[in-house]
């Protein structure tokens, strides 16, 4: 049963992505046609995996065989199928969205193309997951990114999509090549790519300790670079952007948690015995990706930057849990290490789900305005009310606000936190310290981004005509993230019940407050103020006058002035922040004045410029890119010789190889 | 046969009061402790006014004048800006309930035994070394997550917030902005008092530490806490928009935080956010008075964890109690606000760092003791 449904769910999947290129006059039905088998694909791939998660039985399929190294098959455990689950999950909403965000795409041709290849990239991102060696793992890995970047360099025609997608792939590229080394690495040890445990036989290969850091390193790097964390997460607040809303939906959802994944595959399933300080350098990194993620996001004013620096906050979180689970696990508190293990898994989904809802919310609202600066918004909740409800919901999901879905893996993340004193080493202590504070900043810091994201986009007046004209989204632009949002609220509602089924399954107790009985006082207060404070007189609360708003006595708005002069700003709202946090943002400020006099006392005019350096671009990207350069410059200097150069390379090269073959055979 | 029914009928009901007996404890406290946080809330914010100014030389208000303010801004029509949304509307309501499901986690009245504790799963309740070993995480209070209770403050802060942007108004803005702002760089802060907590009581439950603190001697065996409670009373002052920080009088440009925000609110809905803004006031005051003033409850007249007898006169004793120990803390924190000037708004981070680096250096004397 559960092997049919897999069947059917790649089947359908891939049925999804080749029906768009059969016929380009019925674009339109080949389309509706495809999604619909995206949709059918995750319906069945969201059944398998529930059912596996709940039986606990891992399934071993053999597909197929390119060489006796290259096998494609499949191994579904728990773990792999808890994030086939969420990849389901997003996938089924993605799909019912795009049915018709699709058609106000703008240009005809690829229109298919986007359809096609997002069945492509849903199913390997899946096959990632369910990947039984690392061969496949590395194949499919690699349709993911090019399918991703593919749908990237949608919008080719535009400059910064151009350079957003060459970043995107220079980036995955980089992750990749750090995979085949690992993976290389365990297969010289080990002579098998199967993805199990190197030691698992006491006879088995001894791993040094130099070889398993570097192999450490090479995994952490690899999946680091793919998942976003900082300092190589400059391709996210790239490609999200460039991307369609719900390409970047289903990357930033999805795609960094395959990454996470693998991350966890290979270090829980794969590698030797953690170290500590593989727990401490996870832990460290996640720490520095949340807090600077979420800085970062604050002076953001394109929608889809902000949602995706808020991407490496939350892979930041993730992470911070994955740290903890190892650092505890080694100091043999399995209860806390699970703990952490579950909010990191927890949060990985909730992430999934808050995020696609973001940023499908945040592709209606492009849609409707033509714009994503949000400047240029406001006013939005009474043109697109549906959407506003969706995007609020995801906003209170995302900055970890009780009863919904990411306040529970943020509680169950601190309470781990808040077990520190339980460990012996003191440093480690001191280490623990300072990332709870900074993940509290994290999370406040958070609340006020979406604050002003809300705020900016939805409430007050439209700052521009186009946020004027803007209508509301479509039925199935609304059903997609309404699913997703419902979610939100049920895992965060049930969480209680959810996982004391799951301590049932696994024996580990996690104290969680149950939050169905604060969801239900929350609403029964909210009705009891209600109703006090409608009391007396009964039609009062239907009568509420309306004024203008207080504008110190000036009437506001004033009717042939366009935009607002009053209304707050989102550079307004983050810039007590930007200023507290100075040090971090760099602003660099370029001033100018002109004075009417010698003395320099009557101002005339002036200019200024503040603007802020990309810290991470200037310093730590750019030098190595101008590196790069600069050696293939030189290296082509050699190329650009007559023939007898040619054959004197040639005979360096043969002379070299002899050389070396003496050395190694 | 009627004597069998009777006997199934007695008994079935004894039965359904033994096991409904603690649920219904649970309402009857939460009723009383709810209650009475409302009622009293008013009061402190009268006495604050009032004590600053008797400093002021001023003859000030009546201390019942909040009341009478409230009562009378109930009875007032709303009035709304044309910009704003139903988040206007609806934002003093959520930010109300908020309050009062959070007011459920701070004892005011009681000292914690079992018969309170509000857990989960009953059967387990007799575990006490609940609180001696977190790593047993069986008993899952519902209420008391300290946690929950920070978080719930915060979501009425959001809802607030973004009521605050929604008439379009700068004053809005701007305070929605500051509001979030100093909350953000607020938030390592508490947190790191919580774990300050969790590093001296060993846990993070409100109830337990509540437990701990009236019913054992913990307060005095750690003088750390001290510095613990200088870093308390910055986040208090902060939390409910005092001097150094905020200022509750008025919503003009050195301040514009608090009462900027809220700005736009009139009628019933300034009333629900003065009223919810009193009682976070008045449960921050609380969780500073249970922790480090910890007497005068109901059920600690005894031994450990014995619980007195609940009659009508030791809860107006329990009352009376914490009244007096709140205006106590009100004319502190009048007297506070009295002595010191309202910071620039970009110094207020160095005040916070000064409450950051107590609560770390409790931290740290904990981890080395």
């Amino acid at each position: 049963m559960i092997r049919l449904l897999i069947y059917i769910s790649l089947i359908a999947l891939l049925t999804g992505s080749f029906i768009p290129l059969i016929s380009v006059k019925h674009a339109r039905i080949v389309r509706k046609f495809s999604l619909f088998a995206a949709v059918i694909g995750s319906i069945a791939m969201l059944a398998f995996s529930s059912a596996i998660l709940y039986t606990g039985n891992a399934l071993r399929i053999f597909l197929f065989q390119v060489h006796p190294l290259f096998q494609i098959g499949l191994f579904i455990d728990r773990l792999a199928a808890f994030f086939m689950f969420t990849i389901a999950i997003v996938g089924l909403a993605v799909a019912v969205y795009s049915l018709s965000y699709i058609e106000h795409y703008e240009y005809k041709t690829r229109k298919n193309v986007l359809t096609g290849l997002m069945s492509i990239f849903i199913l390997s991102m899946a096959l990632v997951i369910a990947s039984a060696n690392m061969a496949s793992l590395l194949f499919f890995w690699e349709i993911m990114a090019l399918s991703s970047f593919i749908l990237v360099c949608l919008d080719y025609d535009k400059k910064e999509t151009r350079k957003a997608a060459l970043f995107y792939f220079a980036m995955t590229q980089l992750s990749t090549l750090f995979l085949v080394a690992a993976f290389a690495i365990i297969y010289n040890i080990t002579g098998s790519l199967e993805i199990t445990q190197m030691q698992s036989l006491s006879s088995g290969p001894q791993i040094t300790p130099l070889l398993s850091t570097i192999l450490f390193l090479c995994i952490f790097l690899g999946f680091g670079i793919k998942a976003g964390i900082i300092p190589f997460h400059k391709w996210l607040p790239y490609a999200h952007p460039a991307a369609p809303s719900n390409i970047s939906a289903l990357m930033s959802g999805l795609m960094i948690k395959v990454a996470i994944y693998g991350l966890i595959r290979f270090i829980m399933f794969v590698l030797p015995v953690a170290s500590l300080w593989w727990g401490v350098l996870i832990l460290v990194a996640g720490t520095l990706s949340a807090i600077l993620g979420v800085i970062y996001a604050l002076k953001e004013h394109d929608i889809k930057t902000l949602l995706a620096y808020h991407s490496i906050e939350n892979i930041g979180i993730i992470l911070m849990g994955f740290g903890l689970y190892i650092i505890f696990s080694l100091n043999n508190l399995t209860q806390l290490a699970m703990l952490s293990l579950a909010s990191s898994l927890f949060h990985t989904l909730n992430h999934a789900l808050f995020k696609s809802i973001l940023f499908m919310a945040a592709g209606s609202v492009v849609n409707a305005t033509g714009t994503k600066n949000i400047e240029e918004l406001g006013g939005l909740i009474k043109k697109m009310p549906t959407t506003a409800v969706l995007f609020l919901i995801g906003a209170v999901s995302i900055s970890g606000l009780p009863p919904f879905n990411g306040f529970v893996s943020e509680l169950m993340l601190f309470q781990a936190f808040f077990n520190v004193y339980l460990l012996g080493s003191y440093s480690l202590q001191m280490l623990l310290v300072v990332c709870v504070a900074v993940l509290a900043l994290t999370s406040a810091l958070a609340a006020a981004c979406f604050v002003k994201a809300f705020g900016i986009i939805f409430l007050a007046q439209p700052r521009s005509k186009k946020a004027e004209d803007a209508k509301e989204a479509p039925s199935s632009m609304l059903l997609g993230p309404g699913i997703l949002a419902a979610l939100c609220i049920l895992l965060g509602v049930f969480s209680f019940q959810i996982f004391q089924a799951v301590s049932g399954m696994f024996g580990i107790q996690f104290s969680i407050p149950n939050l169905l009985v604060i969801g239900i006082l929350l609403i029964l207060t909210y009705m009891l103020a209600l109703f006090f404070a409608d009391s007396g007189k009964k039609s009062k609360l239907k009568n509420i006058r309306e004024s203008e708003t207080w504008g110190c006595g000036y009437k506001f708005p004033l009717k042939h002035i366009p935009t607002i002069p009053t209304e707050y700003t989102a550079s307004g709202f983050s810039e007590p922040i930007v200023n507290i946090f100075k040090k971090f943002y760099l602003p660099k400020r370029n001033l100018e004045r002109n004075y009417y006099d010698q003395a320099q006392s009557v101002f005339k005019d002036g200019f200024v410029e503040i603007s802020l350096i990309k810290f991470f671009e200037k310093y730590m990207y750019m030098p190595v890119a101008a590196g790069v350069d600069f050696v293939s410059r030189k290296i082509s200097r050699l190329q650009s010789a007559g023939l007898d150069a040619y054959v004197s390379y040639l005979f360096i090269a043969c002379l070299g190889i002899i050389i070396l073959m003496r050395f190694i055979i | 046969m009627t004597a069998i029914l009777q006997n199934f009928m007695q008994g079935s009901v004894q039965k359904f009061l033994r096991e409904s007996l603690p649920i219904l404890a649970m309402i009857g406290y939460a009723a009383l402790n709810t209650f009475f946080v409302i009622l009293i809330s008013p009061f402190f914010m009268g006495v604050i006014k009032k004590a600053k100014a008797l400093c002021q030389r001023r003859k000030g208000q009546p201390v019942l004048q909040q009341y009478y303010n409230l009562l009378k801004l109930f009875k007032k029509e709303t009035v709304v800006s044309h910009n704003s949304s139903w988040i206007m509307l609806k934002a003093p309501y959520i930010n109300i309930a908020v309050i009062i499901v959070a007011s459920l986690f701070v004892p005011v009245l009681f000292s914690y035994n079992n018969t309170f504790s509000f857990y989960a799963d009953h059967t387990t309740d007799n575990n006490t070394s609940n609180y001696t070993n977190p790593n047993n995480a069986s008993n899952s209070p519902i209420f008391g997550n300290i946690l929950l209770f920070l978080y719930l403050l915060a979501l009425g802060k959001f809802f607030m917030a973004l009521s605050g942007l929604d008439a379009g108004s700068a004053f809005g803005g701007m305070g929605s902005s500051r509001e979030m702002s100093l909350s953000a760089i607020l938030e390592p802060i508490t947190f790191l008092i919580l774990l300050a907590f969790a590093f001296v009581f060993k846990t993070t439950n409100f109830f337990e530490i509540f437990t701990l603190t009236s019913t054992t001697g913990i307060v005095l065996a750690n003088p750390a806490l001290i510095l613990l409670a200088a870093s308390l009373f910055v986040v208090l002052i902060a939390e409910t928009a005092r001097v150094p920080v905020d200022n509750p009088e008025t919503h003009l440009e050195l301040t514009m935080i608090h009462e900027a925000m809220i700005l736009e609110q009139s009628g019933k809905n300034l009333a629900l956010m003065e009223a919810s803004h009193a009682i976070k006031q008045t449960l921050f005051m609380a969780v500073f008075i249970n922790i480090f003033v910890p007497f005068g409850y109901i059920g600690n007249t005894g031994n450990i964890g014995n619980s007195a007898a609940i009659t009508f006169v030791s809860i107006m004793i329990a009352m009376l109690w914490f009244s007096l120990k709140g205006t106590i803390l009100a004319v502190a924190i009048a007297l506070f606000e009295s002595s010191t000037a309202k910071l620039r708004l970009f110094k207020v981070p160095e005040l916070f760092m000064i409450s950051f680096f107590l609560a770390f250096l409790t931290i740290i004397i904990e981890v080395f003791r």
